[in-house]
């Protein structure tokens, strides 16, 4: 029996982004608390249909309803709620009812005679979350319930009827905004083939003249069966004219394919036996609310986030470069280990400047910086975070400036920027600084804590200490950038982190140092840093670089630590160097050296602008060494701060704890570096001076 | 040889040629003109097609097309963007997906559809990469009847664009 009634096409809710622009936009700037019900309108097209759509966007909420071109329109309601509650809690059923009788009392008057569109009517129910951007609705399309029609043969194309020419003539000769809803005349016997409208075929019907109705519609279904809206044209037309009742009927569902023709037009011939009542609204149930995702009745949610949230677009946009890096050259990089990696950075100069713009081109979005200088008139050209008008201010702060301005570039960045002197040894502390101290370095152990890199990017050699000790004692990646005249130095400092596992392979004629054993920056020094700005006149306090060192420093910097990121072992893995003194086995050697995801990761890069050069050391740990040693990190470990202290008192007090002291002695009589041997070291040494422009301190 | 690059103008002209070819087929695609200037006007349609991801259980989303004129490479360009039924967009992984399941990272194929600044309407937009297309053009050996109706011919099938044959009736008969 099933197969002989006739089943229909539900309409399936789509939904263009715009209309939850729209919906939002009036929300906030016009309903505002006000939840009343309002009147919107949709569409659905029978040209071409794919599925059994009904659309809406933006122009739904105008109160003139204008169709795109091939589609007609559908009534609808929308029922915005204030609250999730509110959506939730609202009775559902009491809402289909209500919506349902609204329909009733349309087709019992004449409106839907005047307006057939009436007969395409949908609701939905929905809550905006403005803050989030989520939208949670319901589509709902009425239709009272009723007993199903006996289909009496298979669907037939118009293209198969035998007076098709006439009547795609008829059909093509509607016009458009007549084609929802329309009755076609079509005598055989007479030849006669006539279009009416609802209004001038249903009041006082002819039966004679009804034998030979097509009952047209606009059909948006691309299946066998009709679409959801026929349903409501059949109640209405019983309701309209009884007289039908028990009569096979013609419905023609007007269809139109890619080349405009009607040809694929179906027609079902049904009958509707029993009377359904429906002038006792009260006996009447309804149908009608559209199934979710997962084909349940429930409500669905959105989250127009990535189009509609300013933040969200930039960030989207910031990240595209990236994405597009991973999608083409290298779909293994892992750019989440990027975005959730956060960086310090001691020093907001220079090299402060030009990192902290390198971390945000690489999608970093934790960057903290320290620095306790201001921003000078010299500074600007430089640094590439300030401008001249942040030197009239006169107290502009580096770092705080320095985070006002990674927000405006990036909003999406979480930047903040601390003003704290960097503590040093050998710069003793008086009395009267002593609390001022004491906090500065509470603050600095919060935010190396807080953080996963450090960069040490400070003027001086001395004020890398701290850093450098802090690294160290709580196994953080350390990467460090200096710069002589026109020489740099990039170094990742060695971990003290736990080895687990692989262990580096050994290559033929390359030596092999593991991240845990590689120096710090003051591993090759056998004197602790003391005073460097002791006794020199202003020029000699300020940087003399070739401009061009600090960019490329900075450059190096950066995609060292992203380098180490990719890394399956991070700060773990091994530095590999050449011992041949020959230059041709080293350049063969070099290219034997293990890669990571970006190519090798040297220890060290020295390079030098004079001749274009950058070499790649890797040294070990020193056991004497006066900042990452066993000796002075135990110490740390058992005195903290007053260590510290004693360590800022005099850099005296460093070298007795390694006994350095001794080894300097020893070592003084016996060290004559070969100038040709040690080119580089020139650039190694003038890293001891200061190296940004910042005069202030 | 035939060169496969086309001025502004000659953009304009065979774009409003392709329009009126389109109104005559009824297929529905519309001219937008945001001013006067170079390129601000550029052809519009939307279309319905059947996700090809996952498969088995194909969900309809809707797509708008919009050929522009890429200054930089003087050819036609093939932007679109596609929302689902619920009204989210799909980004470029979503794009990938959606279009080309078959083509498999860092192919041709897949390097040739990427996200970009729509030049009109400076939103992220989806695009095929214009490099290749004055090549493509140029490869037919005679001038082209309408150039933007051969552009959207072989490009446009990658993204689910399939004009309908009687595009070519009509450009022989008019």
């Amino acid at each position: 029996m099933t197969e002989n009634i006739l089943q229909f096409a539900a309409f399936e809710s789509f939904v263009c982004p715009t209309f939850w622009h729209k919906l939002a936009e009036l929300k906030i700037e016009h309903d505002r608390l006000s939840d009343a019900p309002k009147p919107i309108s949709g569409h659905y097209t029978n040209h071409k249909a794919a599925g059994c759509l009904l659309e809406v966007d933006y122009s739904a909420y105008n109160s003139s309803a204008q169709p795109p071109k091939f589609s007609h329109n559908a009534v609808g309601t929308i029922y915005n709620k204030n609250t999730i509650e509110e959506f939730k809690e609202l009775d559902k059923t009491s809402l289909l009812s209500a919506e349902g009788q609204a329909l009733l009392a349309d087709m019992t008057s004449a409106r839907v005679l005047d307006n057939p569109s009436l007969l395409a009517r949908f609701f939905v129910l929905s809550f905006a979350d403005l803050k989030c951007h989520s939208y949670y609705y319901w589509f709902g399309f009425p239709c009272p319930l009723t007993h199903p029609l006996q289909l009496q043969s298979e669907a037939v194309r118009v293209k198969d009827l035998q007076n098709f020419a006439a009547v795609a003539e008829a059909l093509r000769a509607v016009p458009s905004e007549a084609q929802n809803f329309f009755i076609l005349y079509a005598n055989e016997e007479l030849e006669s083939v006539e279009v009416r409208s609802l209004s001038a075929a249903l009041t006082n019907i002819d039966n004679t003249e009804a034998e030979h109705y097509y009952y047209c519609f606009a059909d948006p279904s691309e299946y066998e069966h009709p679409a959801w809206l026929m349903r409501n044209y059949v109640a209405f037309l019983l309701m309209q004219c009884p007289t039908l009742l028990g009569k096979t009927l013609k419905f023609l569902g007007l269809r139109y394919d890619q080349q405009m023709n009607v040809d694929n037009s179906l027609i079902w011939k049904v009958v509707q036996n029993d009377a359904c009542d429906l002038t006792r609204i009260e006996n009447v149930k309804f149908v009608g609310w559209e199934p979710n995702r997962n084909c349940k009745m429930g409500p669905r949610m959105v989250s127009m986030r990535d189009s509609m949230d300013p933040a969200k677009l930039a960030e989207n946009s910031v990240n595209l470069n990236l994405k597009l890096m991973k999608w083409r050259l290298l779909p293994e990089l892992n750019l989440e280990a990027i975005a959730q990696t956060k960086c310090l950075l001691f020093g907001a100069g220079t090299l402060g400047c030009a990192v902290a713009r390198n971390l945000l081109s690489w999608g970093f979005k934790h960057i903290t910086l320290l620095d306790s200088g201001k921003v000078g008139y010299s500074n600007p050209v430089r640094q590439n975070l300030y401008t001249h008008a942040d030197a009239v201010m006169g107290n502009k702060m580096k770092s705080t400036t320095a985070a006002e301005r990674l927000l405006e570039i990036n909003p999406s960045a979480v930047a903040k920027g601390y003003v704290v002197q960097i503590p040093m040894p050998g710069h003793t502390i008086g009395e009267a600084m002593l609390e001022q101290t004491t906090n500065d370095l509470t603050l600095i152990e919060e935010q190396v804590h807080a953080h996963d890199v450090l960069f040490l990017l400070t003027d001086s050699r001395e004020s890398r200490w701290l850093p450098t000790v802090l690294g160290a004692v709580h196994q953080k990646i350390v990467i460090n950038a200096a710069l002589g005249f026109d020489s740099y130095l990039v170094m990742r400092h060695g971990s003290t982190r736990e080895c687990v596992g692989d262990q580096g392979n050994e290559i033929e004629g390359l030596k092999c140092i593991m991240g845990q054993k590689l120096g710090c920056y003051f591993c090759n020094d056998v004197t602790a840093p003391g005073n460097s700005l002791k006794d020199r006149t202003l020029d000699q306090q300020c940087t003399v670089t070739r401009p061009g060192v600090s960019n490329i420093a900075a450059s190096y910097a950066v995609e060292l630590l992203v380098a180490l990121l990719q890394h399956p072992q991070r700060e773990l893995a091994p530095a590999y160097y050449a011992q041949s003194s020959h230059k041709r086995q080293q350049v063969e050697s070099t290219a034997a050296i293990p890669e990571g995801l970006l190519g090798i990761l040297p220890h060290s890069i020295r390079g030098l602008l004079y001749n274009y050069e950058n070499i790649l050391p890797a040294t070990e740990k020193f056991s004497q060494c006066i900042a990452c040693s066993q000796p002075i990190l135990a110490s740390f470990r058992s005195e903290g701060h007053a260590f510290l202290l004693k360590a800022f008192e005099t850099a005296r007090y460093l070298e007795e704890l390694t006994g350095i002291a001794d080894f300097k002695s020893l070592h003084c009589e016996i060290i004559d570096f070969d100038d040709d041997e040690f080119d580089m070291s020139e650039g190694d040494e003038n890293d001891s001076g200061p190296t940004t422009t910042n005069i202030d301190e | 040889m035939v060169d496969g690059t086309l001025s502004w103008t000659d953009f304009l002209s065979e774009a409003r040629e392709f329009l009126h070819l389109s109104e005559q087929l009824g297929d529905g695609w519309t001219l937008c003109e945001k001013d006067g200037n170079e390129p601000n006007t550029f052809l519009s349609c939307k279309r319905k097609v059947r996700s090809k991801d996952n498969g088995t259980l194909s969900t309809l989303i809707s797509v708008e097309y919009h050929v522009v004129f890429s200054v930089s490479y003087q050819v036609p360009m093939l932007f679109f963007q596609a929302h689902r039924s619920d009204g989210s967009l799909l980004d470029v992984d979503a794009t990938w997906r959606a279009f080309m399941p078959e083509a498999r990272e860092r192919s041709d194929l897949f390097q040739m559809l990427t996200q970009m600044d729509h030049p009109v309407l400076f939103r992220p937009f989806m695009a095929l990469h214009p490099c290749r297309t004055s090549d493509v053009l140029a490869q037919f050996g005679k001038k082209s009847e309408n150039r933007i109706l051969t552009f959207i011919s072989v490009y446009g099938p990658h993204v689910q664009l399939n004009l309908q044959n009687a595009y070519g009736n009509a450009i022989k008969c008019k």
